[in-house]
């Protein structure tokens, strides 16, 4: 279903009044970046902005979600509205070429052209120095709109060169509290809401029997961590790897081990209402007592740079493997 | 919709549309072909949004009903399967009909297709032709015009006007110009126009190829109609619709020499296959240069040296030499392009020095010229 202004209004709301500001005064900027976390519905945005500009019977700055246009841009057919996703990995300089080479190209229908690059901080540094050439010799009637998670991974001269504009994530808590009213059992909803700043994402995910053994098996692994023995890494080996086998599942994974310690923290800190895996509260209380508040951010620190790792092709079952032994560090070996 | 056609017909305009259908397309609704029938006729769209090809069936033809429109309608189908579809069926009538969901059926004979359709509404919209802006050509001359000039077009992407042909209409003449920096080409033809109106265009050199392919070589004239965002080329059944480069062309006029200090006449097949010879050696070499030199009594040295490999001379008697003695180095791949695309038996080359520009033109003709800069050697 087609998303209205109004709708993404209530979630971004500095955001949608820029864009309705522009295209009210005709003054939209030629190359936008979108920056926020996964989703804060850049894409729905960029989409609708896309409608905005190319509707044909447009009500002051909303499109009438029923023109030609309008469907066309829904259905991703429209000739003039292009939109690049990562090839894999990353966004290749091939990519980037012929997107160009559409662009020296007068437009199919209209003289109004608009392109759409989904996570713009994958491109490669070629493809990045390609778009940079293109960025600065804006074509009349060329509309960039760069969508990135990772602000801080694009090249700066790319970001002088684009009107930044930031999505707020939506506050937890308010997304955990429509995942309740959606019958979602209360520690899930928290824990999702966590996850990801998506409504739909979120209440999928709250609703697999996937996240549910996720979470299990997260706090399980931490049990065996805080006893002094081997039973960690049997867990690793017997019940985390075939469980998260995707990249972006470990991922995950990480985050649900990392929210553990940042409970902890916010224990030790007495902000309780804070707190995402709140019906083990006593076991975390104790588990608080039992830690200095420097190892937990040293915990999290290695977890951190796990998350990292991930991202650069490491061998999951080794950066598994390390990670246990960084946060225990090597104590249960000596 | 539901139609009732002759499959020879068909198949023959599904053939022709599949030209611009491309299989690697980022719009998912380019993969199909656009039916549209109407009482006059049916007509078939396909297109990869740089080039679209419309083919129209009239639905009477010579007293003979090749079309027999049932229900006007349109829909869009995937071009791999109906093509296929169409060649392969066993009765000379084929009915198409269209049902709700655009789910359409194909009959022929016994054999039954049902093809999962798209929505019409959403297929890129051509511009509409307006019958006052024409301009006409005989379809030999214009294939000539894209043959004389499309090879020199910019093959790089750096500066992509340069991958485009210049058309120019003034004063109900049209010049075509290409050039990659390197070289030019330019041809000039007198148009049929009712309008005053001029134009200046960057046409595509991939269009152009391809517009070449689909032209036959009869002399029926081609209508050309020109738009802000495509260029269209009609002839009878078929229209071809081009997009244009963005961009402004460069000036190319003031490139031209108007005088000259050396002028040679040769005979064109002679000198081409000297050229060819000489570019044996010079082929394996860098830059595949020869090297032009003129003697006594009208004769000309063409000569290259490619040291690992070895060298070769020959000499060519000329039709005339005018003017003061030259050693010129050139590229001969252009040289050969250049002769191979210039009409007439005799060719003229006008030089201005070793380091200028040279034009070579048919020797009674001025409608084309090509322009070759020479090498710099030491």
């Amino acid at each position: 279903m087609a998303v209205v202004w109004e709708q993404l209004e209530q979630y971004q709301p500095t955001v949608m009044k820029m864009l309705a500001k522009s295209i009210e005064k005709g003054r939209v900027a030629h190359a936008y970046l979108f920056e926020g976390q996964r989703g804060t519905g850049k894409k729905e945005v960029s989409l609708l902005f896309a409608k905005s500009l190319f509707c044909l019977n447009r009500k002051g700055y909303q499109p009438c979600h029923e023109c030609r246009n309008c469907r066309r841009i829904d259905s991703g057919n429209h000739p003039d509205v292009h939109v690049i996703e990562p090839d894999g990995q990353s966004i290749k300089k091939g990519q980037i070429e012929a997107l160009q080479e559409e662009f020296s190209k007068t437009g199919v229908e209209s003289n109004q052209k608009l392109y759409i690059v989904e996570h713009a901080d994958k491109m490669t540094t070629n493809a990045a120095n390609s778009l940079l050439k293109f960025l600065e010799e804006p074509h009349p009637g060329t509309t960039a709109i760069l969508l990135t998670e990772q602000y801080h991974r694009m090249l700066s001269t790319i970001i002088s060169r684009c009107q930044v504009l930031s999505f707020q994530p939506l506050p937890p808590t308010v997304l955990a509290t429509y995942l309740q009213e959606q019958q979602i059992p209360p520690h899930l909803a928290l824990l999702a809401a966590h996850v990801t700043n998506n409504r739909e994402e979120a209440l999928e995910l709250s609703r697999d029997d996937w996240f549910a053994q996720a979470r299990k098996i997260v706090l399980q692994l931490y049990e065996a961590l805080n006893k002094s023995d081997l039973r960690a890494l049997f867990i690793i080996q017997q019940q985390w790897i075939p469980h998260f086998q995707e990249k972006q599942q470990a991922d995950l994974g990480l985050d649900l081990l990392l929210y553990i310690y940042k409970d902890m923290m916010y224990i030790q800190l007495g902000e309780l209402e804070k707190v995402i895996y709140r019906d083990r509260m006593n076991d975390l209380q104790q588990w608080a007592m039992a830690c200095s508040q420097k190892r937990i951010i040293e915990n999290m620190s290695i977890i951190l740079q796990a998350k990292a790792r991930l991202n650069t092709n490491m061998n999951v079952h080794l950066l598994m493997e390390q990670l246990i032994l960084n946060l225990k560090e090597g104590r249960a070996f000596v | 919709m539901k139609i009732v056609i002759e499959r020879d017909a068909l198949v023959q305009s599904v053939q022709d549309v599949m030209k611009a259908v491309s299989s690697r397309t980022t719009i998912p609704i380019l993969t199909g072909i656009k039916i549209v029938a109407t009482q006059q006729g049916v007509t078939l769209t396909g297109s990869d949004s740089d080039i679209s090809i419309e083919s129209f069936i009239p639905a009477e033809e010579e007293e003979k009903i090749i079309v027999d429109v049932v229900q006007p309608g349109s829909v869009v189908l995937q071009a791999r399967f109906f093509s296929e579809i169409v060649k392969k069926l066993p009765q000379p009538t084929v009915e198409i009909e269209v049902q709700s969901q655009f789910l359409t059926f194909i009959r022929s004979g016994k054999a039954e297709f049902s093809l999962n359709g798209l929505d019409p509404e959403e297929y890129p919209r051509l511009p509409q032709i307006e019958e006052e802006n024409v301009f006409k050509l005989p379809t030999d001359l214009l294939k000539n015009m894209i043959r004389q000039t499309v090879f020199a077009v910019s093959t790089s992407e750096t500066r992509p006007i340069l991958t485009g042909v210049n058309w120019r209409v003034e004063n109900g003449e049209l010049i075509c110009t290409a050039t990659d920096s390197h070289r030019l080409a330019l041809r000039k033809a007198k148009i049929e126009t009712e309008s005053e109106q001029s134009y200046n265009v960057v046409i595509p050199g991939k269009s152009l190829n391809e517009l070449s392919k689909i032209l036959d070589d009869s002399n029926e004239l081609v209508d050309i109609v020109i738009t802000a965002n495509q260029v269209l080329f009609k002839t009878k059944h078929l229209l071809f619709f081009s997009r244009l480069l963005d961009g402004n062309y460069p000036d190319t006029s003031r490139l031209i020499p108007t005088d000259s200090k050396t002028d040679v006449v040769v005979n064109t097949k002679e000198f081409l296959q000297v050229i060819d010879r000489a570019s044996l050696l010079a082929r394996e070499g860098r830059n595949n240069v020869v090297k032009l030199t003129t003697l006594q009594d009208g004769m000309i040295e063409i000569s290259s040296i490619s040291p690992e490999i070895g060298k070769v001379t020959e000499e060519i008697q000329s039709e005339s030499i005018e003017g003061e003695e030259l050693k010129i180095s050139f590229s001969a791949k252009y040289m050969i392009d250049a002769l191979k695309a210039l009409d007439g038996t005799e060719i003229k080359i006008s030089f201005t020095g070793a380091m200028r520009p040279f034009l070579l033109r048919p020797l009674h003709d001025d409608s084309m010229l090509q322009l070759i800069l020479p090498v710099r050697t030491y």
